[in-house]
């Protein structure tokens, strides 16, 4: 048996829990048209994830991420809008996507051989620093919610932004608690590393890395910092391994750099892909070859997080629909069985690979229900403010 | 007693079987000897007040230490009143002070439905949140008053379907069609009968008090399931915008509606008699099955003499009695009307999605 069909048959009975798609987001950019993506069918000149090739992928379990853009004042009912997006495609496709709030619904939906859907909300501007707002998106299903997007918000540090409360303030604290309290995972990826040690501080469950690799393999600010990966198997949390090539690949996080750089150089905004940006970045592009992550590009990672913080700890995140780019061999969501092949290559066991991609990030939400079965025993509802905790408005 | 009660777990699968003790003749509760008070007591035991507007949420919102359950004296709503008064249901109003909109309406409706939820949780004796006519006749059986989410505004929605159908899931039943750019002076536009349409398909009902005459009149005609008035009068006993007049009234009857009387001296006048008066009328005009009560308690208006808070019904009651009202139509007017339109609501809803997916629509795609 070759490594790729042994890959296969591992993630048959262990399939992968994948800690963040943006699916969503792919589809309000085209006014939630759901005829128009019909997910049922390869949808693969639009998206990198349908349904065919989730199942080809072996994924048995996806956190779908309610993403909105943190620049403008939406946020909270373009997430309530989200999530009723993640509901249709539920309510589409019952037979391969099962609803899931609890560890114990995915064990379920993998017996049934259908593909466990939780919601993970990315970033705490979601809640507009409200936490009757945070139960609100937790009573509709939503499982984590990552502290911070790519900007900060005023209660926690992000990872892509100046340094502002010095990772979390009072209020973030007491969000992170409340979130222990109803049994939403924390998610650290995106957030600064004062941030990720703050909420390690701060929380009573384990918290996830939804998508995030290691820094010490990769040196950019989304990845996880060794000190924080060594707090893991005393938290009890799981660092999902991200695939995105400009974070995993140092000539490529050096390469878009330069890219960015020729933007901004021209006068555009390095996020900008209006047609003249993108003539622009082309440009580039063709001057300068953009260097091409791959499987082993992200089996480094994984052997690193295994060393620092213990095969118990580690999960995959791959970000799709969320990224430009992808590592060859990890094109969409069709691509795990390359990368448990390559771990297997390596001389990672069949059990220890059971844990990365099915158990340890079940094993994490069952953590964080039993904490809030406790938390919600003793501790009242919180609904301090953002003004009682940080003396200064939202 | 309670404590039994605790262990029983009858809510779910009762929301699909029609009430059937509803229907049933029944012999007159009321002694005939007994003074008309007492009379309306038993009347109401049998046939508690379902209140279609109560102020309580946003009261609460910046009251500490307060506990309905034994009593609380800053608040017209209590549990002990509410016994009192044997008010079975009430829709728990989720409006906003005036200058709350768009993003900000949206998150303050979620902390309104979220302190609902908490505030119900912490008197499990004597409150049942619940969404459907079959769960408030099964809270009733259960010795608990039913609380329904809404109405809220339509500016809750910040003009998107996806929030309506996130509030709808969260629990919200009644929606009130006024202050937004689709359901205006002139009536609703095209995204606003999407959105009604939307409700149909949810099961949320349409609140018209305070909505334009061509706004109400077009609700009337896109609306497959029967719509509120959850605080209008008798424009014909007294002038105030959101009462309605008779024409009006009439249509309503017609469209088997509810308008829900308000016990607040500017819509009916200051006393019992006056609130009778506008029954009267409203009964008369509109029919027996189209007359319900909306307490308004804790909305920040003033109440009718002897009609100050949630235990003053029997009042009321007596007062009809008096009038010559039949028990059965006390009985449509406290229970058995809003009964019959969230039952209409569920109805409607379970045929619309039958034939209609969630709607995508935008408000600039149809409005422009």
């Amino acid at each position: 048996m070759t490594s790729l069909e042994e890959a296969r048959s591992l993630l048959r009975e262990f399939p992968v829990v994948d800690g963040h798609n943006d699916l969503p987001w792919a589809l309000r950019k085209i006014g939630y048209d759901l005829d128009a993506r019909d997910i049922s069918r390869h949808q693969n000149a639009h998206l990198h994830t349908d349904i065919p090739r989730l199942r080809e992928g072996g994924v048995g379990a996806q956190y779908w991420s309610v993403y909105v853009r943190s620049d403008l004042p939406d946020a909270v009912p373009a997430t309530l809008e989200q999530i009723d997006c993640v509901r249709q495609l539920l309510a589409r496709h019952p037979a391969d996507l099962a609803p899931a709030l609890t560890a114990a619904d995915m064990e379920q939906a993998r017996r049934d051989g259908r593909i466990a859907s939780l919601m993970g909300a990315e970033g705490g501007h979601s809640i507009n620093c409200s936490l009757g707002t945070l139960r609100g998106l937790y009573e509709l299903g939503v499982r984590y919610m990552t502290l911070t997007h790519n900007d900060n918000n005023p209660w926690a540090d992000s990872a892509t932004d100046e340094p502002n409360v010095g990772g979390l303030s009072a209020f973030g604290r007491e969000v992170v608690r409340e979130m222990n309290r109803l049994g939403m995972l924390v998610d650290l990826s995106h957030v600064a590393a004062t941030t990720m040690r703050d909420a390690l501080d701060t929380t009573s469950a384990p918290v996830i890395f939804s998508h995030s690799s290691a820094r010490a393999v990769c040196d950019h600010p989304r990845n996880i910092p060794d000190d924080v990966l060594e707090r893991l198997p005393g938290n009890g949390g799981v660092a999902m391994v991200t695939f995105v090539p400009k974070f995993v690949l140092q000539a490529a996080v050096d390469w878009t750099l330069a890219a960015d750089e020729n933007l901004r150089a021209h006068g555009f905004h390095h996020l900008d892909t209006s047609p003249e940006a993108m003539k622009l970045h082309r440009a580039f592009e063709e001057r300068t070859p953009r260097p091409v992550a791959t499987v082993s590009t992200v089996a480094d990672h994984l052997d690193h997080m295994r060393e620092v913080a213990g095969v118990d700890h580690l999960g995959i995140g791959g970000d799709y629909d969320g990224t430009a780019f992808t590592p060859d061999g990890l094109g969409d969501v069709s691509g795990y069985p390359n990368l448990i092949a390559e771990l297997l290559d390596r001389g990672w066991s069949k059990t220890d690979l059971a844990k990365v991609t099915w158990q340890n990030s079940v094993r994490v939400l069952g953590a964080a229900e039993d904490v809030a079965r406790e938390l919600r025993a003793t501790r009242p509802v919180s609904n301090a403010t953002i003004e009682s905790l940080d003396g200064r408005e939202g | 007693m309670a404590d039994l009660q605790d262990e029983l777990h009858t809510t779910g699968g009762l929301d699909a079987v029609p009430d059937l003790f509803e229907d049933e003749p029944r012999a007159p509760v009321g002694d005939p000897d007994g003074t008309q008070l007492e009379r309306a007591r038993a009347v109401l035991a049998a046939h508690p007040v379902a209140d279609g507007y109560s102020g309580l949420p946003w009261a609460l919102r910046h009251l500490h230490w307060y506990d309905l359950e034994l009593g609380e004296s800053s608040v017209d709503t209590d549990v002990p009143r509410l016994r009192a008064g044997h008010v079975g249901a009430l829709f728990w109003s989720l409006h906003l002070p005036e200058g709350i909109v768009r993003d900000r309406a949206v998150g303050a409706t979620l902390e309104q439905l979220d302190l609902v939820k908490s505030v119900v949780g912490a008197h499990p004796d004597g409150l049942r949140l619940v969404c459907t006519a079959g769960q408030a006749t099964d809270a009733r059986h259960c010795g608990r008053i039913a609380v329904l989410l809404g109405p809220a505004q339509a500016a809750a929605l910040d003009d998107s379907l996806g929030v309506l159908r996130a509030l709808h899931s969260l629990g919200l039943r009644v929606l009130t069609l006024t202050g937004v750019s689709w359901a205006g002076q002139t009536g609703l536009t095209r995204f606003g009968e999407e959105v009604v349409r939307e409700m149909n398909r949810l099961g949320v009902l349409a609140d018209l008090s305070g909505a334009s005459t061509d706004t109400v009149a077009r609700v009337l005609a896109v609306s497959r399931a029967p719509v509120l008035f959850t605080r209008s009068a008798a424009r014909a006993l007294r002038p105030h915008p959101a009462n309605l007049p008779d024409d009006l009234l009439a249509g309503l009857g017609a469209a088997k509606g509810l308008c829900m009387v308000p016990l607040t001296p500017e819509q009916t006048g200051p006393s019992v008699r006056a609130v009778a008066d506008h029954l009267d009328h409203v009964r008369e005009v509109a029919g027996p099955e189209c007359v319900g009560l909306s307490g308004t308690f804790d909305a920040g208006t003033a109440h009718p003499q002897d009609l100050a808070d949630a235990s003053r019904y029997p009042h009321l009651i007596a007062e009809l009695l008096h009038r010559g009202w039949t028990e059965s139509q006390i009985a449509l007017l406290t229970w058995g009307n809003v009964q019959r339109v969230l039952r209409g609501a569920d109805f409607t809803a379970r045929a619309a999605q039958q034939r209609r997916q969630p709607s995508t629509a935008r408000i600039a795609d149809l409005d422009g």
